[in-house]
């Protein structure tokens, strides 16, 4: 199958380890993958602030350059969302809302291509350890993949899977609501790092390169043990 | 009296885009009734067994009895509750419960629309409060009462012990049934209550205090009448 | 009270909001507690069709809300009610308090109520002299605590623990015995039962009024409403223009939402119906029955793209759930209506100038949206706050503005985006050590306060991409 990798700006920049993860898992599950160059950001950042002018013209790029793909896949849950929240963002243009349900139609998340369209449970990934998963907001409640990820981690050689405390909670980071409220952010971050440590695991385990970014970054500041990995990163774990 | 109604509606049908006010009654095409699910099919004999169950959860007493035993049954009541003044409705189905009598020798007082405000002050004072529920919910555990004048909304308010008793034949599945009936009656009670176990709170670093302004007891009598 | 409880700006109330620790523990082990009470009542039914049920039927109501308005007010009349429209709060208030000056009214018993909160009622009674009591024991004891403001919609004393409320006892109303809350709530039984029987007015909200019959249906579990519309000779019900109902069969429906969605209970106590003035020879019952139906900005959210907060039953679901309300607290919205509701609500009634944080005040994580029982995208309604303070209002900071233009240019711009990126590298190379960044510059020294962030890679993922791609090392 031929992948159009949608990387997102957090991991081109930030975590180019997660789009090489991605890239080699992806390939080693027989897809063929593509980087189409053009590809900026979702938009998000602007668009969540209440810039949606100012965003728009960040989304009809990204529908430019992923409108003729086989599939999107992308290794965050939010910003697939925010692929599919375009046909919603559009709705006052209808040849730009049009285009955009295209892309909504084959945009996947990692996790949730790999069960849902491959219909692969097991990735053949080997990781000793004990790990703790963080569902991210958006990828849970607003994509609504939930299982996706539980599988694929559940299959992983050697990894124990220790469920997190009151998972369901936000991690704080909310994107600009991490700078423009920090002081509450913080507290909803020591809240997640405190349930992260009760796990006592190796490793906190996300879907969501700004929620990784936001925690892994706390977890930093504190100099604690465990080392925080993209799912991306643990799937291509050989 | 209705005051300010005509430039009231006005704004809001403009702000709904109509030039006038709707005085039409619109259709109610629900799409979606889940309500009739719940409980549909149960048998008379499982709701009781839901009611009672359920009884524990809202901190209610529940005894169940046949007719010829009811009067036993509210004896033992009203001993668990030490006795005292009661009060209670006039209603014809204590007597064809076959209890008036025996309430009327205790220390008691029907309720009497002819003695005004001494109901009021008889039911403050009054230690038990004795009621017949006229619909009953299974799911919740809820009685219903339809106030008149001669059952006061407060009687079943004031007395620190409520006693309900429930005809088995007056349990529905749950509150749509009472619904659908209310909606049936030409004329709809001044007062109609749902209760469901006695007054609590939980305002006191979430604590559930039982008692607060109504009663502090309460205890459901199922009759078996049918 | 009004709608605002506080003349601090919102950073300062957000400051002694975080200091109070009691407070931020009762609320976290409060909304814990009302969340897993709310699973398991809710556990036996199909919820996602209650849902839709819940929000058609308030959506229904909303678009015809002028018909059922006038069916609501003709049957209220027809069962000897009387029937006021107030546009404004004041007018609510001078309608509420003519009654009053007529009754000659001393003393007032009011049962649980947001929207005479919200139109400062209490205030203008008691200026008339009126000795007006909150009957609701969490109401109570703020009242008493010289009108502390309500933290949460349904228990609003939350942020008080049972020390502090013996001692505002102690100093009040003669209070000697112990913290337990038994104890506690027997004396306060003891007052309050005589201030039932001698009140001359009693005032309540309405949760739910019925088109059909014109009736008001209010939902408690202490009993307190039912003894404020029983006992006093004149009842006034206050209710906003959107809290109705065709007929009985759609108040069952959203009454069952309420409790369960409220406090994880299938029905509270009591649900009280009540229809007109008392019958002939009743006993008991008001002998002089007012509603008052108040407007004060609500009609203007109608037919709007904020329309749907109007669905609101004021469960207070999604405060319960709510992430940035478990840190922050109730008081910090600066408003009687707090949490995400709240955080909508408040600048539609209030205005941007005293809310305007309030809207940014959330993750938009979607907790409160998942948990509404009639489906309001909360989250959405948030977001579309934002948008208008930014384009339409021109409210942003211009620092702010600036970056996101910044944002919007570099982002739709292939070939600004790979410059920038590639520049960004360099740029930060100052704040760098070992690979992150501990004390960045600018609006970045928000989030390096509070956590590490990794520098940006010299090789982007997209530069390896091409390596890769073209057979290189990977």
């Amino acid at each position: 199958m031929n992948v159009s990798l949608f990387a997102t700006c957090i991991v081109d920049m930030f975590q180019s380890n997660v789009g090489k993860s991605t890239v080699e898992l992806l390939e080693r599950l027989g897809c063929t993958v593509s980087f189409p160059k053009g590809q900026t950001c979702c938009g998000q950042p602007a668009y969540n602030s209440g810039y949606v002018k100012a965003s728009k013209d960040t989304m009809k790029n990204t529908i430019r350059v992923f409108e003729n793909a086989e599939v999107i896949v992308c290794p965050s849950g939010s910003c697939a969302y925010m692929l599919k929240e375009y046909v919603h963002i559009f709705k006052d243009e209808p040849i730009w809302q049009e285009r955009a349900q295209r892309i909504a139609d084959k945009t996947y998340e990692l996790t949730q291509f790999i069960v849902e369209v491959l219909g692969i449970e097991n990735v053949g990934a080997k990781l000793s350890g004990t790990a703790t998963y963080h569902p991210s907001c958006h990828m849970t409640r607003l994509l609504k993949v939930q299982q996706a990820p539980m599988t694929l981690l559940k299959n992983v050689d050697g990894l124990e899977i220790i469920e997190l405390p009151l998972k369901e909670n936000c991690c704080g980071f909310g994107g600009t609501f991490s700078v423009k409220m920090g002081r509450i952010s913080e507290q909803m971050v020591d809240e997640k790092v405190a349930s992260v440590q009760q796990t006592n695991a190796h490793y906190l385990i996300g879907a969501d390169g700004g929620c990784l970014l936001n925690i892994g970054g706390r977890i930093e500041r504190q100099n604690l043990e465990v080392k925080t990995m993209h799912i991306a990163e643990v799937l291509n774990s050989r | 009296m209705i005051k300010n109604r005509e430039a009231f509606l006005q704004t809001i049908a403009t702000q709904l885009g109509r030039s006038t006010p709707s005085l039409t009654k619109p259709e109610r095409n629900w799409k979606h009734l889940p309500q009739h699910e719940v409980l549909k099919g149960a048998s008379a004999d499982e709701l009781v067994e839901i009611l009672v169950e359920h009884c524990a959860n809202i901190h209610t007493t529940v005894k169940i009895c046949t007719q010829l035993t009811l009067k036993q049954t509210l004896e033992e009541a009203f001993a668990t509750y030490n006795n005292g003044q009661i009060i209670y409705s006039e209603d014809a189905r204590f007597e064809q419960l076959q209890i008036e009598s025996f309430i009327a020798a205790q220390q008691s007082f029907k309720w009497d629309p002819t003695q005004g405000d001494m109901n009021i002050e008889i039911a403050e004072r009054a230690n038990i409060g004795v009621v017949i529920s006229d619909i009953t919910l299974a799911e919740s555990a809820t009685i219903m009462l339809q106030s008149s004048a001669q059952r006061g909304r407060t009687l079943s308010f004031l007395p620190e012990n409520s006693i309900a008793i429930i005809p088995k034949s007056s349990i529905v599945p749950r509150m749509t049934q009472a619904a659908q009936f209310l909606r049936k009656q030409s004329h709809v009670a001044s007062c109609v209550s749902f209760i469901t176990g006695p007054s609590n709170s939980a305002d006191i670093e979430m604590n559930l205090v039982v008692g607060v302004h109504g009663p502090v007891r309460m205890m459901y009598i199922i009759v078996e009448d049918v | 009270m009004a709608m605002k409880i506080s003349k601090n700006k919102f950073n300062d109330r957000l400051s002694m909001n975080l200091d109070n620790d009691f407070m931020r523990s009762a609320v976290s082990s409060a909304q814990h507690r009302f969340q897993t009470r709310r699973s398991t009542a809710i556990e036996s039914l199909d919820w996602e069709q209650w849902r839709n049920h819940g929000e058609e039927i308030r959506q229904h109501v909303l678009e015809h809300l002028d018909y059922y308005l006038y069916e609501l007010s003709e049957n209220v009349a027809a069962r000897g009610g009387h029937v006021f429209f107030a546009k404004t709060a004041e007018e609510a208030t001078n309608y509420i308090t003519n009654i009053a000056k007529e009754k000659q009214a001393k003393k007032i018993v009011k049962s649980k109520s947001m929207v005479t909160e919200e139109i400062n009622l209490n205030t203008h009674l008691e200026q008339l002299g009126c000795e007006v009591i909150e009957t609701d024991l969490g109401e109570y004891i703020l009242q008493l605590d010289d009108h502390d403001p309500p933290s949460h919609i349904v228990t609003p004393a939350l942020h008080k623990n049972k020390e502090q409320i013996r001692d505002i006892f102690t100093e009040k109303i003669g209070y000697t015995a112990s913290s337990q809350p038994e104890e506690l709530a027997q004396h306060a039984r003891q007052i309050l039962r005589q201030d039932y029987l001698t009140a001359d007015i009693g005032i309540t909200g309405c949760n739910f009024a019925v088109a059909e019959t014109g009736s008001v249906c209010l939902v408690t579990n202490e009993g307190n409403a039912d003894l404020v519309a029983a006992l006093p000779k004149t009842l006034i019900s206050v209710m906003g223009l959107e809290r109705i109902v065709p007929t009985f069969e759609e108040m069952e429906v959203l009454v069952s939402m309420l409790t369960r969605s409220a406090v994880g209970q299938k029905l509270t106590s009591y649900i009280t119906v009540l229809t007109g003035i008392q019958e002939e020879l009743d006993v008991d019952g008001p002998e002089e029955f007012h509603l008052v139906i108040v407007d004060n900005g609500r009609s203007s959210i109608l037919g709007g793209e904020f329309q749907s907060i109007l669905q609101c039953i004021r469960c207070a679901a999604c405060v319960n759930v709510c992430p940035v309300y478990r840190h922050v607290g109730g008081h910090t919205y600066g408003s009687i209506y707090s949490g995400p509701i709240g955080a909508v609500l408040s600048p539609l009634l209030g205005g941007y100038d005293d809310y305007k944080e309030l809207p940014y005040a959330s993750t938009l994580c979607g907790a409160c949206t998942d948990v509404c029982p009639v489906k309001i995208p909360l989250h959405q309604l948030l977001h579309k706050h934002r948008e208008v303070i930014v384009e339409r209002e021109g409210r942003a900071p211009i620092s702010e503005s600036l970056l996101m233009q910044a944002f919007g240019m570099g982002t739709s711009s292939q070939s600004i985006y790979r410059f920038g990126s590639k520049l960004a590298s360099t740029a930060m190379k100052p704040f760098t050590s070992d690979d992150k960044i501990s004390s960045g510059p600018g609006l970045l020294k928000n989030w390096t306060d509070i956590r590490d962030l990794p520098s940006p890679k010299k090789e982007r993922f997209r530069d390896w991409f091409d390596t890769h791609s073209k057979g290189g090392r990977s």
